[in-house]
């Protein structure tokens, strides 16, 4: 057994990044607009709701990948796409984990605002166009919890994306499972360098985002 | 009020079952095994009966046989069962292992796709099938994780002069199980080298087909190791050796012979010790 160069560091890292970067962009996407919605408005059925997406926010990742295996397998009901081991399988279990995170914490953060808020908004005369942009500079602490706690639970997750990706070397292969694997094979030194490196990765960008959400707060 | 008293009951009674757990321990063997030992479902089998006998309730750890040779040289086990002959020698030439005894023997098989797109089953021998899957660029998975089956695998590639880390297009490197890499080969319709054992358990599940033919290349040898008693607590020593001549026992010998008829309808294993035939 050959030990990981540089290279292959840098690469296994890369494709961490270019797995969970586009899986945070779309549970933001589709997440925020439904959090704000649902945070917003009072319907028939909203406990019901809200509650199984609370449920959502503490599923067990690990029965999320066992959900999307069945799902993307040869005989599943998407088998004809050959998704599953494949990046893009790994992609769609991290969205199924990130997603009730990101709804769950912008609508409680909707929900933490003045009883009155959208009263008083209204009140002002504020175009209804405007109204929305408001409510975001309202909230946007809120809106980056959402957004650390969707990337630290996608970017340190291991259960879902082993059973979705499989570990294939050059090809699913992330900082998770690759810890995994090392240790497993007792090559504890080669484990612990990626754990420096995902708990770096994990510091810089928390970091990031939390500088830019203090700073909007000044 | 009454949440808070079954919340209570429940703190306290997982202390309790924390507790027992921790008193048991101290009768343990630690037994370091190769997955496909375990997954095939002889242990479950076979250790209940130790303990019966005995007393003492292994403890199974189950990894790869390099992982499980390298637990064994830092004294991080007390008995290992692996199939990796040439590490297994090299742990016992160290020192770091008192005693190897071969105890029972199955077989490496090459499947893949039913088509047989590279033609393994007209190979002329294991090493044949391995450079015919390369010569026509055929996806094989390769456990890649220094386990037996990996170690085999590199054997195979270099008695055909391949790079023994793959190189060619096709080659995947799943640094997995046994079973998780025949789940990903059934998948993505590839060729991949596994035992006997746990091949059967998948089958039907994965639906591919043994393709090679029965060789001197692809014997499987399991082997029990004891560790250097002078790394062990004398009472764990003592069981370690207790736990060697349980596997070499007729009885256990027979019921080895016998394992996996009922589910498969084949025994998976072939014991050692049963009549005279030749040990490696």
């Amino acid at each position: 057994m050959n030990p990981p160069s540089i290279g292959l560091l840098v690469e296994i890292t890369a494709r961490t990044l270019a797995v969970c970067l586009p899986a945070l962009a779309i549970s933001l996407a589709i997440g925020l607009p439904i959090g704000i919605a649902i945070g917003g408005r009072r319907f028939a059925g909203r406990v019901p709701l809200v509650s199984l997406i609370n449920t959502g926010m503490g599923a067990p990742p690990v029965v999320v990948g066992l959900v999307v295996f069945f799902a993307l397998e040869r005989n599943g009901p998407f088998g004809s796409w050959s998704l599953l081991y494949s990046p893009v399988a790994m992609v769609l279990a991290q969205v199924v984990i990130a997603l009730p995170l990101v709804v769950g914490i912008t609508l409680a953060a909707v929900g933490s605002l003045d009883e009155d808020w959208e009263l008083q908004v209204r009140t002002l005369g504020v175009p209804k166009r405007w109204r929305l942009w408001l409510l975001v500079r309202e909230i946007r602490l809120g809106l980056l919890a959402a957004v650390i706690t969707a990337l630290g639970g996608i970017l340190s997750e291991v259960g879902a994306v082993m059973a979705v990706g499989g570990n294939l070397e050059g090809e699913t292969r992330v900082l998770t499972t690759a810890i995994l694997m090392y240790t497993q094979m007792g090559e504890l030194e080669i484990a612990l360098g990626l754990a420096v490196i995902l708990v770096g990765l994990m510091l810089v960008l928390a970091g990031l985002l939390t500088a830019v959400q203090q700073s909007g707060r000044a | 009020m009454t949440h808070l008293r079954i919340f209570c009951s429940l703190v306290a009674a997982s202390a309790v079952f924390a507790c027992s757990d921790r008193v048991a321990e101290e009768e343990d063997l630690l037994l370091v095994t190769t997955t496909s030992v375990r997954d095939s479902g002889l242990l479950a089998e076979l250790l209940p009966i130790f303990q019966e006998r005995t007393g003492v309730r292994a403890q199974v750890v189950a990894v790869g046989s390099g992982a499980a040779l390298r637990m064994g040289r830092d004294g991080n086990a007390d008995v290992l069962l692996t199939h990796a002959p040439e590490g297994e020698k090299a742990l016992v030439a160290s020192g770091a292992a008192v005693s190897r005894v071969p105890f029972m023997e199955n077989h490496f098989v090459i499947a893949g796709p039913p088509e047989d797109p590279a033609g393994v089953r007209e190979a002329s021998s294991p090493a044949d099938a391995m450079r015919r899957i390369a010569d026509s660029s055929a996806r094989f998975v390769s456990r890649g994780d220094d386990s037996g089956t990996h170690r085999r695998e590199v054997a195979l590639l270099k008695e055909a002069d391949l790079d023994p880390s793959g190189g060619w297009p096709g080659f995947l490197s799943s640094g997995a199980g046994m079973g998780q890499s025949l789940q990903i080969a059934g998948e993505k319709r590839t060729y991949i080298l596994s035992d006997i054992g746990t091949f059967l358990a998948f089958q039907k599940r994965i639906e591919l087909e043994v393709l090679s033919q029965p060789a001197p290349s692809l014997r499987n040898v399991y082997s029990v190791i004891r560790i250097d008693p002078a790394k062990l607590e004398p009472v764990r020593a003592e069981r370690a050796e207790q736990f060697q001549a349980f596997l070499l026992d007729p009885e256990i010998q027979r019921q080895i012979a016998e394992f996996g008829r009922e589910r498969f309808g084949r025994p998976l294993f072939r014991p050692l010790h049963l009549e005279s035939r030749p040990q490696s």
